[in-house]
């Protein structure tokens, strides 16, 4: 259950993403980007598993529930995936600044490729502010959901320490 | 020089990281392939989402319950505290409604026997399935939601969903219990219309935003902020005189605000409106798989083929009131 725990809350995420919120039209960006943040933090918490074919799964969920094209989530979590587990992250020493900051480029790029794909994907430039709006909230809300994970993570691993910052403290 | 050359070619990854990269590279290709598969609108690709759509159904409208009590709590509350006003401006509207029917009984018995004197044909019912959103689907592609009525229901690809404010949007994918809407706002959506009392055609196309463009205006046609606008049916899949909503903006760049608001829909009907033209659009009549899938299509979803006189739309937003379950409207 412990192992499955992080495929398992990104899952929960995805479904949430189809929920019918009412939310703005401005604001469909944000929670797809969500999942999509969760999986980075998954990727770069130590200690936990979430793997790339896991991601790319739960991302290809999300896009059958979105009605859109198949792959484009499943690129995006798998991108965040990537990203997230590269060599000598945090458990080594990158306090939740650095790791916040990675997360910024990465949000940025990914609003951008995306814009891009899905401006191929139509043959015409279309909006770019959702896109932006959703990154900017993505970053806003990027301490609230690592540390949240953070949470759940330790509510069913019991660590003794909180091995993200152990480097630094 | 040649030493630390060496060194850095020797320090290589890990051998067991291996696997695990090209298992990356791999699902990236995937990714694309699927993304093309999507974008050319691939048979295989739109039966899987079907069939994978249909079985997520009852977990999807499982978990959207606990948002839309949510919801409907919120909207109590922000009735309660504005019941008062909401009192005044009801008692208002019903003095001008009363004046209003008093008008449209004289009119009707006037048409009744303009009709009896033309000896005109009786115009045909409605039938219509109300059903409620399960899901919404959002990003930057798709602005659609999934409905609980399904082919099970009677529903086809193509026919108009309304709620009780007007056109909410049409079903572009059907399985056997849930439907997909794609909205008024989606990049997809084209709706030829009629604007203002002129009736003037124009198209009202979706940009993903809340408003729709106005397009294909006659040059010189005389539309101005605040004119109703309603579908023309000349597209021979969406009844005419269905409203969508008001002219908004200014001049050379007009807009249609919806009436709907497509951002939190709950109930809608699905009107039962057969023409030919959908039964060449409903894959099941034409035997093409997946033709309705939201794969991109460059020629506008609503080409303006039909001639032939259509039915005018009956069912108004008081006969589809109401709970869940297929009735019939009358004409």
């Amino acid at each position: 259950m412990t192992k499955l725990l992080p495929a398992l809350s990104v899952l929960f995420a995805v479904i949430a993403t189809a929920v019918p919120w009412g939310l703005p039209a401005d604001a469909t960006f944000i929670l797809p980007l969500v999942v999509v943040m969760m999986v980075f933090c998954w990727r770069a918490i130590p200690g936990t598993a979430l793997p790339p074919l896991g991601a790319a799964g739960l991302g290809l969920l999300a896009d059958l529930m979105s009605g859109g094209p198949l792959g484009y989530w499943a690129l995006m979590c798998l991108i965040a995936a990537t990203v997230g587990d590269r060599p000598g992250s945090l458990g080594q020493g990158r306090d939740f600044g650095a790791l916040w900051l990675i997360w910024i480029a990465l949000v940025s790029a990914l609003g951008v490729f995306g814009w891009l794909l899905a401006s191929a994907y139509y043959f015409r430039w279309i909006d770019w502010w959702p896109i932006a709006f959703g990154a900017v909230a993505a970053v806003v809300l990027f301490p609230v959901v690592l540390y949240g994970l953070l949470w759940i993570r330790n509510g069913r691993i019991k660590p003794a320490r909180n091995v993200i910052f152990r480097g630094s403290s | 020089m040649r030493e630390r050359g060496s060194q850095l070619f020797r320090r290589r990854r890990p051998s067991w990281r291996a696997p695990v990269e090209l298992l990356s590279f791999g699902l990236y290709f995937l990714c694309a392939v699927l993304l093309v598969l999507s974008r050319i609108g691939h048979g295989v690709i739109a039966d899987t989402r079907d069939g994978l759509v249909d079985l997520s159904a009852p977990l999807l409208e499982a978990a959207s319950l606990p948002a839309i009590e949510a919801r409907r709590a919120m909207e109590r509350v922000r009735s309660y505290t504005a019941a008062f006003d909401e009192i005044d401006r009801l008692k208002e509207e019903n003095d001008e409604l009363k004046q209003w029917e008093w008008r449209t009984k004289l009119l009707e018995r006037k048409v009744a026997h303009l009709r009896s004197l033309l000896n005109a044909v009786e115009e045909p019912g409605l039938a219509f399935a109300t059903g409620h959103v399960i899901a919404d689907a959002r990003g930057p592609f798709v602005r659609s939601a999934l409905i609980n009525l399904g082919r099970k229901d009677g529903l086809r690809i193509g026919y108009a969903v309304i709620n009780g404010d007007g056109l909410v949007g049409r079903t572009v994918d059907a399985g056997g219990s849930v439907a997909r809407v794609l909205l008024l706002s989606d990049l997809n959506s084209r709706i030829p219309v009629l604007v203002g009392p002129a009736g003037v055609r124009g198209l009202a196309s979706g940009d993903n935003s809340s408003e729709l463009q106005l397009d294909f205006l006659p040059d010189g046609a005389a539309v101005y902020a605040g004119d109703e606008v309603y579908t023309s049916g000349s597209d021979g899949t969406l009844p005419r005189g269905l409203k969508i909503g008001v002219v908004a903006g200014s001049a050379g760049a007009l807009k249609v605000k919806p009436y709907a608001e497509l951002n939190s829909l709950h109930a809608v009907s699905v009107l039962f409106f057969d023409t030919p033209a959908l039964a060449r659009a409903d894959p099941s009549e034409a035997g093409v798989p997946g033709a309705l899938s939201l794969a991109p299509s460059d020629r506008p979803d609503m080409t303006a083929t039909a001639s032939t006189p259509l039915p005018v739309a009956t069912a108004t937003s008081d006969e589809i009131s109401g709970g869940g379950g297929r009735a019939q409207g009358d004409p």
